[in-house]
């Protein structure tokens, strides 16, 4: 996609990335090039109209002056008013110096437009090269930020911390891929090569942009997902393949039939693969945006194989935030359950799990698109609750046959409950009266029984035909968008 | 070199690389167990496992070492 390593060709020349962002020969600016450092235009991804803007690296490194910030408000505003994507793709070494106080004024209206369209379209940032000081408030103040091999995000460079704390550290270790990708959470998406970074932003626009309409007939029963999880209840494993096998893919999606009255290349369009946001930074939650029935999705997923699956305050945040872009975007959730509990110690309490894990609670409690929870294993104690749980006002909560909603694991619980009686058990007799007691336990307060009777698990369905009931789920409650902006939590 | 360590209490159930071992990002080291689950511990760089600082049968708590890759 990217133009070729031609001689004489600036890499960094804006026009060069505005074009292998659009689709071919699509890009029109919206402004006349000049010295302002930034280029903004129009064009199409995937056929639909989208806005972006590009700050020139060739001029004065790219930063931002008081011209060029202007050009940038008024791409977020144009998006705004014709409800499209804006997309940045960044390159600049912040406010322009020479401009004094009048470039921070005009990099903080910068940020005031991108809070004014927050939650009223997707904004998506690429950073291809360093962005700093200002310009690396501009992507953070986005929905998804995506960052590229050589993109760099920080505050204050390597110099500036060295004469200051006398920490020597380089441009990539401070604000590289790696620390962002795994570390702070600021990068959502971390790629090997430029020309893929455009193409991830490409398919958020299409999926944050243009999200389609549910069809269930694209959505059949196939696949035995439960064949995707260890027989053991206590193994862990990697749920981001039964992501991929819920969402739609060119496998397990039927071709569409064609629609009367288009052309042919409009009703044979194939899925938009599935984007992982935050894949490395708090893994133990997957947030995930793909398409479902030839609808955009977002899909929170638990992910056993990392601390066992439990919430922490780092996941519960990365949740939050991924809730409440998808209900201020009006993309209906599906959420994936296989939780035992929030995960205890000195760390996470100091770390402020309550209050971040009190962000998720709000998050989904808040929000009005349709959201279906599906219960795979087994979901305990307060991360049930926190889990888009009937309480907090789930579309519909399904649960596969032998899944566990409970306040604890049976064992465990017993363990609790008849301390007094095991231990006054005759040693010999012990082990017997644990596992009768198990049982009762599971009879009682195990399975999904109770959760039945209660109404906060609707059914039980089998795992061949969760694409279509989930789909048949979301499609049947009244689309629905919040009403607020996507604070980056 | 990257020190792994204990993101919360545990106990070691099984080891299992050995020290010396050719290790690839996303290798399981040990396996702990807790909150009644099994849970892998991964390494998140590629090297070679230069220490293993516990053994099975240990209880670890939160913060400590647990392996060394170089």
């Amino acid at each position: 996609m990217l133009a070729t390593q031609t001689e004489g060709v600036d890499q960094r020349d804006p026009q060069l990335r505005l074009n292998a962002f659009f689709d071919a020969d699509t890009t029109s600016l919206l402004a006349p090039a000049d010295t302002s450092g930034v280029l903004i235009a129009r064009g199409e991804v995937n056929g639909k109209n989208v806005i972006a803007f590009a700050t020139d690296a060739t001029k004065m490194g790219g930063a931002m002056g008081s011209a060029g910030c202007l050009h940038i408000v008024n791409a977020i505003d144009t998006a705004v008013r014709e409800r499209v994507p804006v997309v940045g793709l960044w390159h600049s070494g912040g406010a322009r110096l020479a401009e004094g106080v009048e470039a921070l004024h005009a990099v903080g209206e910068v940020f005031a437009a991108m809070v004014r369209a927050s939650g009223r379209v997707p904004q998506i940032s690429v950073v291809l090269g360093p962005a700093a000081g200002g310009a690396a408030y501009g992507p953070a103040l986005t929905d998804i930020v995506i960052m590229g091999p050589a993109g760099r995000v920080f505050v204050t460079g390597p110099e500036v911390v060295r004469s200051v704390t006398g920490e020597d550290v380089d441009m990539e270790r401070l604000g590289g891929p790696e620390p962002h990708g795994r570390r702070s959470g600021v990068v959502h998406i971390v790629t090997d090569t430029d020309a893929d970074a455009l193409a991830r932003a490409r398919d958020l626009s299409t999926l944050l942009g243009d999200q389609g309409h549910f069809s269930t007939a694209d959505a059949r029963d196939g696949a035995d997902l439960s064949s995707l999880l260890p027989d053991s209840p206590k193994r862990a494993y990697d749920v981001r393949p039964l992501v991929a096998a819920l969402l739609d893919s060119t496998d397990n999606a039927p071709a569409p039939e064609p629609v009367a009255g288009t052309t042919g290349l409009a009703s044979t369009k194939s899925p938009i693969n599935p984007v992982e946001l935050h894949a490395r930074w708090a893994p133990n939650v997957v947030t995930t945006l793909g398409q479902l029935g030839g609808r955009t999705v977002g899909v929170i997923a638990n992910n056993p194989l990392r601390l066992g699956g439990c919430l922490d305050s780092a996941s519960a945040e990365k949740a939050a935030r991924f809730v409440r872009m998808c209900d201020a975007l009006g993309v209906p959730l599906v959420v994936i359950v296989d939780v035992p509990g929030y995960l205890p110690g000195v760390g996470q309490e100091w770390d402020g799990v309550v209050r971040r894990g009190a962000k998720l609670l709000h998050a989904f409690a808040e929000s009005v698109v349709p959201r279906v929870t599906l219960v795979t294993r087994k979901t305990y104690g307060g991360a049930y609750i926190a889990m888009n749980s009937r309480s907090l006002g789930a579309t519909a909560v399904f649960a596969w046959p032998d899944a566990e909603v409970a306040v604890m694991g049976a064992s465990a619980a017993v363990n609790i409950l008849h301390r007094r009686k095991l231990a006054a058990a005759p040693a010999e007799e012990r082990d017997a009266l644990r596992t009768e007691l198990i049982a009762e336990q599971e009879r009682i307060a195990g399975g999904v029984g109770r959760a039945m009777e209660l109404g906060v698990v609707d059914a039980l369905i089998e795992p061949t035909e969760t694409r279509r009931r989930i789909t048949e789920a979301l499609a049947a409650a009244p689309a629905a968008r919040g009403a607020h902006g996507n604070i980056p939590l | 070199m990257e020190q792994i360590r204990a993101e919360m209490v545990a106990n070691v159930w099984q080891i299992a690389a050995k020290v010396g071992a050719k290790i690839a990002e996303g290798d399981t080291i040990v396996i702990l167990e807790s909150m009644k689950m099994e849970i892998p511990v991964i390494a998140e760089t590629s090297g070679v496992l230069t220490e293993l600082a516990v053994k099975e049968g240990d209880v670890i708590q939160e913060g400590d070492l647990i392996a060394v890759v170089s």
